[in-house]
């Protein structure tokens, strides 16, 4: 698979060299994806190759004096170089008198990068091409007919997807090659009752194969069971509370209330709090925050869409806010060194500052522990939904299940839908134990704000703080 | 040969009958600012081949139909086409569903846009974009803090196994940009837009109402109570709040048990409020199957008039298929002016970090950003908490203000009035 990127490489080369001849800086990144997805629900079986991100084709990227300029296209051919260099002069010259008057360029240092060269793959234990649709087809009908089997089950909804891709990145200083192949998917149970409907999801993700499917569905019983359950929950009452979070839970905290705030193309917009709050306090003492490839989830990979690096950041040290996460520009508007978070939708699409595995720490103690200190407050399962707020670190997060807890014991009532709201650093500050086992997971794709999706993972272990439920 | 050539010979080749062909050449430019400083420019032109393939066997008694999609691109040879078709084609045969027809062909002159934006390239029409919206920043207080304008012309050509031959073109500008006033609260409220004309006035409009807005939002305090309130939503929150008729009467929601809205069914509880008149308006002349899309009543006085979809749902269900619409308007006049309207004790909540719209629970709700508590006939701006109320509960007795919206997605009553829904509330947040 992807084999036609070695014979265009030459051609990636003189596109890059010819840039590079006409401009301060040139790069070009050249990707190709394979997705695949199955799904199996009321609806039918179906078969799709349409990935949600990704893409094949190319984006270049040069540097004149209005700043960054980028052309993204998926025909290239020997003839087609001289064409795409006169486009891009063209944007550079003639495109700029349709900007309007007085427009001035941010002021962005020319992107700095040491020489690497390189071409890695992550691992898999069986490819899911080889295994083939039927088998695969045949693991998420057997999980749906177990779910279908709780009685008073509407709907069994199993889905599974997978993309392998391949991303060349080339510069002045940098040759580098990655093939990544991830996998994910989830079991929704739906339940109904009168016009309301109920659902409760379990998400998996691998960053591999289709060994996923080993788990997939193991516990399809406790999902549905839980959807069920839900057709007798109560609306919450406002309040603040002692809560527990599950992993899931606490992952979403994780992403949504605080590592969008981190994302440092918002510290150049003046977007972000957290701009101001590095080397102080943010959280108390037992939270420890990480994003990038030192764990190996949906988004660990060996290098940005950029050609920068990835790593391990510590953006939370104890709770002491230590630094954010950066795409390249943003790094060199701020001087600092990037993270390997330029992530881009798709060739077709401009790269941000994007999470990639975000996550706490673990902490000592056991979730038993944590429900039994709790006087009155609730355990929180099954994050739908959330929104960042990078700017007054608002949060918004949308939770489906709120077991009620009452002396340090589950009661069997349940509420549901919750709005999680408050100030982060009040909610981060007010973590008073930390599960032992860390838990991520992948199965969705992140906006920025309302668009740009990339794969990401989140997680972290089970976690006790007081949170504004509503 | 042409790219349609080596698509069809590769059908032909894999035994492929039944097949569906939309290729997409888009092209744009596109504008990235901070404050008014350039950012990053950026521009495309990409192709693509969207191929559909169906297969139809017999299984047992009955007849089944699988079918796969793959994307073809235009640096493909005829090997690699034929290889790829031909793997859809089996893989067809493992998704096998009940048998449906296909979508009825259809043929047509190509359709040219009539839009001022088709006379212009994506980089004329993104300069105009953006300046319009820099004209619009002139607030004293507030200013804007970022902006992402895309201009984007698209070529659409649908060709089918059954006869289908259609194209037309279709230009957008759309994009995004913060406002933000520092003083005595530092704060920002996001705005998005999508105009098929060069509609650089009802930018301007757009922005200069997010500049009162936001400056409003800088002095909201938190200081909301939990409780029971009577609440407003206007804009693009009022067109996300009626959706729900439009998610709930689609025919994959139906088919999948989960709607059981049947057609000529009252599906808005009665009540002293409106009665609900609802059309699906169409935003393109054919959909991603190529079936011809037309504007079509979805509620008349809160009866739904019929369902909409896709082919294969529609088809499962008896119902002409429609395609997918995006773009719903509602007709209901109003009662009340948007000054009559906020009359009373009531919570004219203006944005939300993120407000929802749960087509399955029928739950709304979202993070308030700023809200105006209106008592005694003062407005008093607030920022905080949240609301979760359940459009099933109230649906009977909503009320509408004549004043009027347009967006991409919704074009309407400006604003509308719900009795008694839940917000959770502040109390002790302000220090």
């Amino acid at each position: 698979m992807f084999e036609f990127m070695d014979t265009k490489k030459p051609l990636y080369r003189r596109l890059t060299d010819a840039l590079s001849a006409r401009f301060a800086y040139a790069s070009v990144l050249a990707e190709a994806h394979a997705d695949r997805s199955w799904s199996i629900s009321r609806s039918g079986a179906s078969i799709s190759t349409r990935g949600m991100t990704g893409g094949t084709g190319c984006v270049a990227r040069v540097f004149d004096d209005l700043g960054c300029l980028e052309y993204s296209f998926n025909e290239l051919e020997e003839e087609s170089v001289p064409v795409i260099v006169l486009k891009m002069e063209e944007m550079s010259r003639r495109e700029r008198g349709l900007l309007p008057a007085g427009t001035r360029p941010l002021p962005t240092p020319l992107p700095e990068e040491t020489p690497a060269c390189f071409r890695r793959e992550t691992a898999w234990k069986t490819d899911p091409w080889e295994l083939g649709d039927e088998a695969i087809l045949e693991k998420l009908r057997s999980v749906r007919e177990t779910g279908l089997a709780v009685e008073g089950i509407l709907d069994v909804n199993v889905r599974v997807n997978c993309k392998r891709y391949r991303q060349i990145f080339l510069s002045a200083a940098r040759d580098l090659d990655q093939t990544v192949l991830q996998m994910s998917g989830s079991v929704t149970a739906l339940a109904v009752r009168g016009q309301e409907i109920k659902y409760y999801s379990r998400p998996y993700s691998i960053l591999g194969g289709a060994e996923m499917l080993e788990t997939l569905g193991s516990d399809v019983e406790d999902v549905c069971r839980a959807a069920l359950e839900l057709l007798d929950s109560e609306p919450m009452v406002p309040g603040e509370y002692e809560c527990v979070c599950d992993p899931a839970v606490t992952g979403m905290i994780v992403h949504e209330a605080f590592g969008h705030g981190v994302e440092m193309d918002m510290f150049v917009k003046d977007r972000a709090q957290a701009r101001q709050f590095v080397g102080r306090r943010v959280a108390s003492d037992l939270v420890t925050m990480h994003d990038g490839s030192a764990v190996g989830e949906v988004a660990t990979r060996f290098f940005d869409e950029e050609g920068s690096l990835t790593t391990d950041t510590v953006i939370i040290d104890h709770g002491i806010l230590k630094q954010g996460i950066s795409d390249a520009l943003s790094a060199a508007r701020l001087g600092t060194a990037p993270t390997g978070n330029g992530r881009r939708e798709s060739y077709e699409r401009k790269a941000y500052t994007r999470m990639t595995n975000t996550y706490f720490e673990a902490g000592t103690s056991t979730p038993e522990e944590m429900i039994a200190s709790v006087k009155y407050g609730f355990l929180l399962q099954n994050p739908a939904s959330g929104m960042e707020d990078p700017k007054n670190w608002g949060i918004q997060l949308m939770v489906n299940v709120a077991r009620e807890i009452r002396d340090g014991k589950l009661t069997g009532r349940i509420f549901s839908p919750i709005v999680l709201t408050g100030y982060v650093p009040d909610l981060l500050k007010s973590v008073s134990m930390m599960g032992r086992d860390v838990e991520l997971s992948g199965s969705g794709h992140c906006g920025k704000g309302y668009k740009e999706w990339v794969k990401v993972s989140d997680g972290g272990p089970y976690m006790k703080a007081r949170i504004r439920l509503g | 040969m042409s790219m349609f050539s080596m698509i069809k010979t590769g059908l032909a080749r894999c035994g492929a009958d039944e097949w569906r062909i939309r290729r997409v050449r888009e092209e744009s430019a596109e504008l990235f600012f901070v404050g008014r400083d350039l950012d990053t420019r950026r521009a495309k032109s990409v192709l693509r081949y969207e191929v559909s393939v169906f297969v139809r066997v017999m299984e047992g008694e009955d007849v089944k139909k699988g079918m796969t999609e793959v994307t073809v691109l235009p640096s493909m040879s005829q090997a690699e086409i034929d290889r790829l078709l031909a793997d859809a084609r089996f893989a067809a045969g493992f998704v096998l569903n009940p048998d449906y027809a296909p979508a009825d062909p259809v043929q047509h002159e190509p359709r040219r846009s009539g839009s001022r934006l088709a006379a212009m390239t994506p980089a004329e029409a993104a300069g105009e974009i953006a300046a319009a919206l820099f004209a619009a920043d002139v607030h004293p207080h507030a200013f804007l803090n970022s902006a992402e304008i895309f201009a984007v012309s698209t070529h659409t050509h649908i060709l089918s196994s059954e006869g289908t031959d259609v194209r037309w073109d279709s230009h957008t500008v759309r994009g995004e940009f913060v406002v933000q006033c520092k003083e005595p609260e530092d704060v920002e409220i996001y705005r998005s837009f999508s105009y098929d004309e060069p509609e650089t006035e009802a930018l301007q409009q757009l922005a200069a109402e997010a500049l009162d807005f936001v400056y409003d939002r800088a002095r909201a305090r938190k200081i909301l109570k939990s409780g029971e309130y009577d609440l407003i939503l206007s804009g693009n929150e009022v067109g996300e709040l009626l959706g729900f008729y439009a998610m709930r009467s689609n025919a994959g929601m139906i088919y999948a048990g989960m709607s059981r809205w049947q057609p000529g069914e009252t599906v808005q509880s009665e009540g002293s409020g409106e009665r609900l008149d609802l059309t699906l308006c169409a935003q393109e002349p054919y959909s991603e199957e190529g079936i011809p899309m037309e504007d079509r009543p979805l509620l008349r006085g809160g009866v739904l008039c019929g369902i909409h979809g896709g082919n294969r749902f529609c088809r499962y269900l008896g119902a002409q298929p429609t395609g997918d619409y995006r773009r719903i308007r509602c007709t209901d006049p109003g009662t009340a002016s948007f000054e009559e309207l906020k009359q009373g004790p009531c919570l004219w909540a203006v944005t939300f970090s993120d407000f929802q719209m749960n087509p399955m629970s029928g739950h709304f709700g979202g993070e308030i950003r700023l809200a105006y508590l209106i008592e005694n006939g003062r407005a008093v701006p607030v920022t905080g908490g949240s609301v979760n109320g359940s459009l099933l509960a109230v649906q009977g007795d909503l009320a509408f203000s004549r004043e009027r919206f347009r967006s991409s997605r919704y074009e309407g009553p400006y604003a509308v009035r719900m009795k008694g829904i839940p917000v959770a509330g502040t109390e002790g947040e302000e220090t």
